[in-house]
């Protein structure tokens, strides 16, 4: 073993230069695989900490009224079920409202609970994580703390159609009702507040109930079982409702999306890691046979020069993975608050043995098992044969590009002779590019479909994207049409209102009704069969037809308001909200239940109208009779900068790190190239080639793979891209995604990343110009 | 009046060796002359391959001036001597040195492209070469490891020639040969004198050295002696003798 070790230490000295490219190289990868460890594990897990911490609930459910025959209803049916561990029943006040965030609207539905309430409750407590110590106002979820929204300052917080301001006493989370992510959200005022708002009646008065179950995983069959208790009985209330999956999954989408793209990336350089690292030992093996051959004379055996190999590089890559995955806590602070602006869950950053050693594990693995398949050419190596014949580079079977019949010009068609000859070095450029393809490709989908314009996003997972929704009373509906219709500002006008249904043996789905789907934006959201056309159709997301075994032209049996009716399935959706439990219904369809309780319209505006000023005049036109108008346009701006920044930052983390990657793998061809090539440099620059001649030929000896493979790794990628982003997000019910792949935008992506090559293999060729043909003349 | 190739003024070279300055080249005055076969010989260590380095810029002098023509080319920069290398001067190494990756033809024509263009007129250039020194279309194809030592040696004749250089510059091109193979070589060497190419060759050889008509001796880094020989005969003793009483007069 010693002596393994001291060839392994001989072996570093003199291959510095590679040993700190492929360290730079692991050191980026095992920082990324730990951040996405740490996220994909402890991170996620925060949530449930949180949720004990807070002995939250597993379901909760705001409905109309605080009566008491309501109220023994709950409880009866809560203390007979079984699931039940404990529950508990508050005073609330509920509403559609929102208020402005980020540069947009928050719409959500609001529970307004008294402070004191909402701190003491058994079940589902809240807790304060800032408190400027006034006595009268609200108190936000911790999420939406910014810059206009702040303690001290005033918020404007509308409630139906209408307005109230309060004051910012602090913050508080809570992880069942801290965001808008929870499809409902909690608003704690002080007792003077509550008071207030009771009294002039803007809310409707409601009861909270918050369930904890034995088994988390009822709790969507849970909510589905309460819920159709109360409207058995109370047919008209309003309720709004979550689970524990529900909010899980909604809170933690950006910390999906990033730990995805992390892990890709980690594997991603890691993978070209292990490539170099072959490479280079067969590099190794070549260069140093005579020497390999030598040490075998005197008695080193295979074993113990392959050991070598593993001690050297096993050496270099675990303390580069050690180092990296240390480093990755410094970023750590970083990533999260970019998704704590979505979790809205506190996360305190501290040392993870696990995904440290997982990190450990799989970097030292795969060196190992590379550096081993690669290096065991040295068993075959025969002591006398090796310094006989030494090092044999080239294949003598061919003579590629001669010059006599090329018509490329010399430093070309010389670099072309190098690149033919290389295939150690093509085949990892070649795997290098084709990787940083998919991150190119990658990037140019989500500037184009993401940063730039978020709509093809929300289009494939929201359902329906347009300027306002005005949601009216059913006794109004016709004069609202009437006066829209006669409105020369509105350019379109279409019912999509939503109303809860249950699937006869399965779970309860939103239902969004419209007159005729052919009027709705978003045409893509069927992605097969078609819309509904009938009163007897429905399409049904796919997440739920899948985990629950439906086909196009199933039937299926739906109940809402206590009617039941049989339903043709005519296609899937991708809608991914209430995760995935969705479906559409044609108005007439949904009739066969029952009456609407109010109708949502959206609107398209004509180009220049102000949204909230539009809204706000229907608002006084039509006065109680409109419940809520949303400026959509507004919302999905608020909601999407949160996506819209994270992806940035990590659209632009990839891209940098791409360059790195792509500069470092270069650095180690050209640096091996340098060293292999000394003597043919030194001889061309004796023959009166010029340095600047050969940094050009050197760089252009990458460029045809480099080029080749970065063109047919892009166009490749650009094909699969939508398939692969589908797989990527399929846990979330997407199906298909047709993003558009802007060509031009990827183009000058790899346009740039190949100049960028060029230039960065120009660059690490300054050194031809130490090498001196009276060197080579003197050895 | 013979006209003068290269002319050297006070030229040095010195190098450092373990922090100790070394002067190999001490104040050489020298005047190269266009048709010479110039010989420099002189035991190990004396200077000669440095000597021929500086001429020939691949080195740069520490001290002193090396003009060619009207050009001080002590003054280049590396690339502009290497402009100066490709254009005006053709090169025979001991060690061969040719590129191991091309064919025999493609170690000519990356020289040739450098300096000429016109790839027709080249090629037939090329080939006349190849056949004065005796290679064939067949050896031409194949790579420098596939051939002969000889033949290897007589491929960089053809390719020091390639741009018709006013000046070859030969250092020790039989060192590495066996008797025969490298007799074959001076015959090369010479008969490209005789048609009037300048040569300027670095040996320690004797045999090698009966070639040239013009003999300098380099003792320390000075030229301690010169001899003319006049135009070289085959079998002529007298030639032979002047040569031997002129080494063992320099101490040889």
């Amino acid at each position: 073993m010693n002596k393994s070790i001291l060839l392994a230490r001989m072996n570093l000295r003199r291959a510095r230069g590679q040993g700190a490219a492929i360290v730079v190289l692991m050191l980026l990868a095992a920082m990324m695989l730990n951040l996405w460890l740490i996220l994909a594990t402890d991170y996620r897990q925060n949530f449930d900490r949180c949720h004990d911490r807070l002995n939250a609930e597993h379901v909760t459910l705001s409905v109309d009224g605080d009566s008491r025959e309501l109220r023994e209803l709950l409880t009866r049916t809560m203390e007979e079920d079984s699931r039940t561990e404990s529950f508990l029943l508050d005073d609330a006040m509920h509403m559609v409202g929102n208020f402005e965030y980020n540069g947009g609207d928050v719409n959500s539905w609001f529970v307004f609970v008294e402070k004191e309430a909402a701190l003491s409750r058994e079940v589902g407590r809240a807790e304060i994580v800032e408190d400027g110590g006034f006595d009268s106002g609200i108190y936000m979820p911790m999420l939406y703390k910014s810059e206009n929204i702040d303690v001290g300052k005033t918020v404007k917080v509308s409630i139906g159609s209408n307005e109230v301001e309060y004051t910012v006493c602090g913050f508080y989370n809570s992880v069942m009702t801290g965001s808008h992510n929870c499809a409902m959200m909690e608003m704690i005022l002080t007792e003077d507040k509550y008071q207030e708002l009771k009294e002039a009646g803007y809310a409707v008065r409601s009861t909270l109930c918050s369930v904890r179950l034995q088994d988390k995983d009822e709790g969507s069959a849970y909510e589905g079982m309460l819920k159709n208790t109360v409207s058995s009985r109370y047919p008209q209330a309003n309720m709004a409702s979550n689970t524990y999956e529900l909010v899980a999954q909604s809170r933690y989408i950006s910390q999906m999306i990033c730990a995805g793209i992390l892990s890709a990336m980690s594997f991603i350089i890691l993978l070209i890691v292990l490539v170099v690292t072959a490479s280079n030992i067969v590099n190794y093996i070549q260069e140093n046979m005579k020497s390999l051959g030598a040490l075998k004379a005197v008695g080193y055996t295979s074993s113990q020069l392959i050991r070598s190999l593993l001690l050297q590089f096993l050496g270099l890559s675990l303390t580069a993975a050690g180092v990296g995955a240390g480093l990755s806590y410094s970023l750590f602070p970083g990533i999260n608050g970019m998704m704590i602006a979505q979790t809205g869950i506190p996360y305190q950053s501290h040392f993870l043995p696990l995904p440290f050693l997982l990190t450990l594990s799989v970097s030292g693995a795969g060196v190992g098992l590379t550096v081993w398949l690669s290096s065991r050419r040295i068993r075959k190596i025969e002591p006398i044969v090796a310094l006989r014949q030494g090092l044999s580079t080239h294949n003598f079977r061919r003579n590629p590009v001669p010059l006599e019949g090329t018509g490329a010009p010399l430093q070309l068609a010389l670099a072309l002779k190098t690149t033919l000859t290389g295939i150690k070095h093509n085949v990892t450029i070649c795997i290098t590019m084709l990787v940083l393809s998919l991150v190119v490709v990658f990037s140019g989908l989500m500037i184009r479909n993401v940063i730039m314009d978020m709509t093809p996003f929300l289009n494939m997972i929201a359902g329906e994207v347009a300027d306002s929704c005005i949601n009216v009373n059913r006794e109004t509906e016709e004069a609202f049409l009437r006066e829209m219709n006669a409105d020369e500002r509105v350019e379109k006008i279409y019912l999509y209102s939503s109303e809860e249904i249950r699937h006869v043996g399965g779970s309860g789905l939103m239902a969004t009704m419209s007159e005729d789907f052919s009027m709705a934006n978003n045409q893509g959201v069927v992605f097969e069969g078609r819309f509904p056309k009938y009163e007897n159709e429905i399409a049904v997301a796919a997440k739920y037809a899948r985990e629950n075994n439906l086909r196009p032209g199933n039937e299926i049996m739906v109940t809402a308001n206590g009617k039941e009716a049989a339903y043709i399935i005519s296609g899937f959706t991708q809608i991914t909200n209430n995760l995935g439990k969705d479906c559409l219904l044609t108005r007439a369809g949904y009739e066969r239940l029952g009456e609407m309780q109010t109708a949502s319209y959206y609107l398209n505006l004509a180009e220049g109208i102000d949204i909230d000023d539009f809204n706000e005049e229907v608002k006084e036109r039509f006065g109680n009779a409109v419940n809520m108008v949303i400026n959509v346009d507004s919302t999905i701006q608020g909601a999407a900068s949160v996506y819209i920044s994270l992806m940035a930052v990590l659209v632009g983390a990839v891209l940098v790190l791409s360059v790195v990657v792509i500069a470092f793998v270069l650095y180690l061809l050209v640096r091996t190239m340098l060293t292999n090539k000394k003597r043919d440099y030194g001889i061309l620059k004796a023959l009166g080639y010029t340095t600047g001649q050969l940094i050009l030929q050197t760089a252009l000896t990458f460029m045809p793979t480099i080029t080749i493979s970065t063109a047919v790794g892009v166009v490749g990628c650009c094909l699969i891209i939508n398939p692969l982003v589908a797989l990527f997000l399929s846990s979330i019910g997407i199906v298909k995604c047709t993003f558009s792949v802007p060509v031009g935008l990827i183009a000058a992506e790899a346009v740039c990343l190949i100049f960028f090559a060029f230039c960065i293999a120009c660059l690490l060729s300054l050194k031809i110009r130490k090498i001196a043909p009276r060197a080579l003349l003197i050895s | 009046m013979e006209q003068i190739l290269l002319k050297t003024e006070n030229l040095s070279k010195s190098f450092s060796s373990g922090g100790v300055l070394q002067h190999v080249l001490k104040n050489i005055d020298l005047e190269l002359y266009q048709g010479d076969f110039t010989v420099i010989m002189g035991a190990s260590g004396a200077g000669k391959s440095t000597l021929l380095y500086a001429l020939s810029g691949m080195d740069t002098p520490s001290l002193g001036k090396i003009t060619f023509g009207d050009k001080v080319i002590s003054d280049y920069s590396q690339d502009e001597l290497a402009v100066f290398r490709r254009e005006h001067c053709g090169f025979v190494f001991q060690q061969i040195y040719l590129l191991e990756g091309m064919s025999v033809m493609d170690n000519v024509l990356a020289a040739g492209l450098l300096v000429n263009q016109d790839k027709k007129a080249l090629l037939e250039k090329a080939r006349a070469l190849f056949d004065a020194v005796g290679i064939s279309g067949e050896t031409q194809k194949k790579f420098p490891a596939q051939i002969s030592g000889g033949e290897a040696q007589r491929a960089g004749i053809v390719r020091a020639l390639i741009n018709r250089p006013e000046i070859l510059f030969a250092d020790e091109p039989t060192g590495a040969l066996n008797s025969q193979t490298g007799l074959d070589v001076l015959d090369t060497l010479t008969a490209f004198h005789e048609q009037g190419q300048s040569v300027v060759m670095v040996t320690h050889d004797m045999r090698s050295a009966r070639r040239g008509n013009r003999i300098l001796y380099l003792k320390d880094g000075v030229i301690l002696g010169e001899c003319g020989l006049g135009k070289y005969r085959h079998g002529d003793r007298a030639r032979h003798e002047k040569l031997a009483a002129f080494l063992s007069e320099m101490g040889w």
